[in-house]
């Protein structure tokens, strides 16, 4: 903060009265760590409102969390990954669920051919999901569906709201790791990978990138 | 918008349970899913960010529902609630259900119940859900559509089934004849209405109780006639608001008094009814946008006044008011002597409640540039600080509890047991003495520690819900703010 002057070039284009202390005190505290990370406060908060309406709300509240707590829907972790048809155990409208949700052994499903449709390019650096759904798809079961790109956007803006998830304790991991597989590639499944994917690939290249 | 496959690769907990999951929160309407545009055979789900953050307001929900109508209608919301999406049949067997476990004699009959349904239909808080297009079981991700005048159309409901099922105790409803027409909560009603109760208290607190009912009455007949999505309602008629007032059991001071409230009521600052025109006796309607803008202001006042003091809320709102200052400006009018005027300003800019505009004035090349620092309030900025800084405060709240829950689950389990064993030997008539015993197998300092963690728990949600309601103010100013550009 020099001065500006033309000229004599002395003068300063502030007053040092304006800053608030005159000459001979000292200037403010200058700042040498950043702030702490809970800072003291310094004036207390209002008590809580406690009224009719309130307790009727703590009363609820825990009621609600307790009942969807032990109802079928709150899902826990512990249960084996591969349990049988769970179309039954789940109080869910079925027939208003994407197909692709509901549960196989217990509904009839064509078996369709395996086949991999490459609809269009990649438009993120992900490597190619598609030779890993193959992998896993014929790793975990024998039936086969039909297969996509995962060429989703992601949900963003969740921090706000995935904290109101943890009442009913459900994927509150989920988005946590979305987040980190776009980093991450699977160099092992990545390596070996068959020339079937590779003609795809250029047919569905994204239109103005330049080739080279 | 993810497509499942995209998600199971990403989520280590197995395809199972990601599917299990999204089933859930599909059932509970906070994911949707439409066919994804390339490929009619998959789905691409989106969350519904409002409703998940609804979920915080459910007790306030049943709250209001039991004030308007009653116990029953309590019940009905509550179990539709739990289930997220159902049919009318099954909320009302449920519903049932559970009120006769609380009574032991059975109080209400279906058919009483399916009234209750109606009424909550008719006021629109809860809503069909769209229902199967005529070819969905053939797709793989079914299309769901509903015409607008089928949205809060209650079919009937066959009673005797229910009835039936009642007496022999079943606990799940079979198939029944409506079981195709799927219920949900009405999410945006019930946002309506959480503003008209904010806006009902303001009118009560600023004038008194009396102008509170009249104000509730008017806001009725403005939703009435309004399109719900505009900022401004469309004017109503003194004779109008009088009838309504007549035709309504209101208190005889009201009906005595009506003239003088509602003038108190349009004269006053804050923008509760503006008189848009003399016609039919006066013509009264209200504009969102101004209200919640005063209301933004005095929250955000208190704000000011709690966090820093009573010299930098008036700083604050003079800013305010005045829109630009000078700092010698401010230290004048405000009566603040200069070293602490300029220690609040400096505070307040700290913390981004006051913002700079700086001007520069350059008269001659010779001079050194003077430039003005003006101060004002940005608004729409400061709000959405301060939203921001409500919704850390809810989520430190919240994970706060989740934490000292389950840090202390085993204690606090421990306790429900004893509570409930003690409760079962009470019923059956043990002596007091084994009681005595039998509470003392739990020490009293585990006791009071317990007495501690549901305090402390109490406080917290209290406090959740508080920070709901400045959310819920600085969100709807934001709202309206924006629809008015």
């Amino acid at each position: 903060m020099g001065g500006r002057g033309r000229g004599r070039g002395n003068a300063v284009s502030f007053n040092i009265e304006q800053l608030g202390f005159g000459r001979g005190e000292a200037g403010p505290v200058s700042v040498t760590q950043p702030p702490p990370l809970f800072p003291s406060l310094e004036n207390r908060p209002l008590p809580l409102i406690k009224d009719v309406e309130n307790e009727y709300i703590l009363v609820t509240q825990k009621d609600l969390s307790t009942r969807m707590r032990n109802s079928p829907f709150y899902l826990k972790k512990s249960e084996k990954i591969n349990s049988t048809s769970y179309e039954k155990e789940l109080p869910v409208l079925w027939n208003r669920m994407p197909a692709e949700l509901r549960d196989e052994t217990f509904t009839k499903r064509l078996a369709t051919g395996k086949s991999k449709v490459t609809l269009n390019a990649k438009k993120k650096k992900v490597e190619d999901p598609d030779k890993i759904f193959a992998k896993l798809e014929k790793k975990e079961r024998n039936e086969s569906e039909v297969e996509e790109d995962g060429d989703g956007k992601e949900d963003e803006d969740d921090q706000d709201k995935s904290d109101d998830e943890k009442v009913e304790n459900e994927d509150d991991v989920e988005e946590d790791l979305d987040e980190e597989m776009d980093d991450h590639t699977d160099y092992a499944n990545n390596y070996f990978e068959n020339g079937e994917a590779y003609l795809e690939d250029e047919e569905g290249q994204d239109d103005g990138e330049a080739q080279f | 918008m993810e497509k499942l496959s995209a998600k199971s690769d990403h989520i280590y907990l197995g395809e199972a349970i990601v599917k299990k999951a999204l089933a859930v929160m599909i059932q509970h309407n906070l994911v949707k899913f439409q066919a994804s545009e390339r490929n009619n055979n998959v789905a691409e789900y989106t969350m519904i960010h409002h409703n998940v953050y609804c979920l915080i307001r459910y007790p306030k929900y049943l709250y209001m529902i039991k004030r308007i109508y009653g116990t029953s209608e309590e019940i009905l919301l509550e179990i539709l609630l739990n289930l997220g999406q159902a049919s009318a049949s099954n909320v009302i067997f449920h519903s049932a259900n559970r009120l006769n476990e609380a009574n032991d004699s059975e109080v209400l009959s279906p058919s009483a119940l399916h009234q209750s349904f109606q009424r909550l239909a008719q006021d629109n808080f809860i809503i069909r859900c769209p229902k199967l297009a005529e070819n969905a079981t053939l797709l793989k991700v079914p299309t769901l559509e509903i015409e607008e005048k089928e949205k809060f159309a209650v079919p009937n409901v066959e009673i005797e089934p229910i009835a039936r099922m009642l007496k022999e105790k079943a606990t799940q409803l079979g198939g029944h004849c409506d079981s195709e027409i799927i219920w949900r909560v009405n999410h945006e009603r019930f946002d309506i209405e959480l503003r008209n109760v904010i806006l009902v208290n303001a009118a009560a607190r600023r004038v008194d109780t009396t102008a509170g009912e009249l104000y509730h009455l008017i806001l009725k007949l403005w939703r009435e006639s309004s399109n719900p999505d505009s900022p401004v309602t469309t004017p109503v008629s003194y004779n109008v608001i009088k009838d309504a007032v007549r035709k309504n059991d209101s208190s005889p001071i009201l009906l005595e008094h009506f003239d003088h409230y509602l003038r108190v009521l349009y004269e006053d600052s804050a923008g509760l009814i503006d008189r848009a025109g003399d016609a039919g006796g006066g013509q009264f309607n209200l504009d969102y946008s101004k209200v919640f803008e005063n209301l933004a202001c005095a929250s955000l006042d208190s704000i000011v006044l709690e966090r820093f003091g009573s010299k930098a809320l008036r700083l604050f709102r003079l800013t305010r008011i005045q829109k630009f200052m000078e700092q010698d400006q401010m230290q004048n009018v405000a009566m603040i002597p200069a070293k602490e005027a300029k220690m609040f300003t400096y505070k307040l800019l700290e913390h981004n409640f006051l913002q700079i505009k700086e001007l520069k004035k350059g008269t001659s090349n010779f001079a050194p540039v003077k430039s003005f620092i003006l101060y004002h309030v940005e608004l729409p900025q400061v709000v959405r600080t301060t939203l921001e800084a409500s919704y850390k405060g809810l989520f430190n709240a919240m994970v706060r509890q989740m934490h000292d829950l389950t840090e202390n689950q085993r204690l606090l389990e421990k306790h429900a047991m004893l509570e409930s064993m003690l409760e079962r030997l009470k019923g059956d008539g043990v002596p007091d003495e084994e009681i005595a015993e039998l509470s003392d197998t739990m020490p009293p300092a585990e006791k009071s520690l317990v007495e501690k963690i549901h305090l402390m728990s109490d406080n917290l949600t209290l406090g959740q819900t508080q920070a709901d309601e400045t959310i819920l103010i600085l969100e709807s100013y934001l709202k309206f703010k924006s629809k008015e550009l």
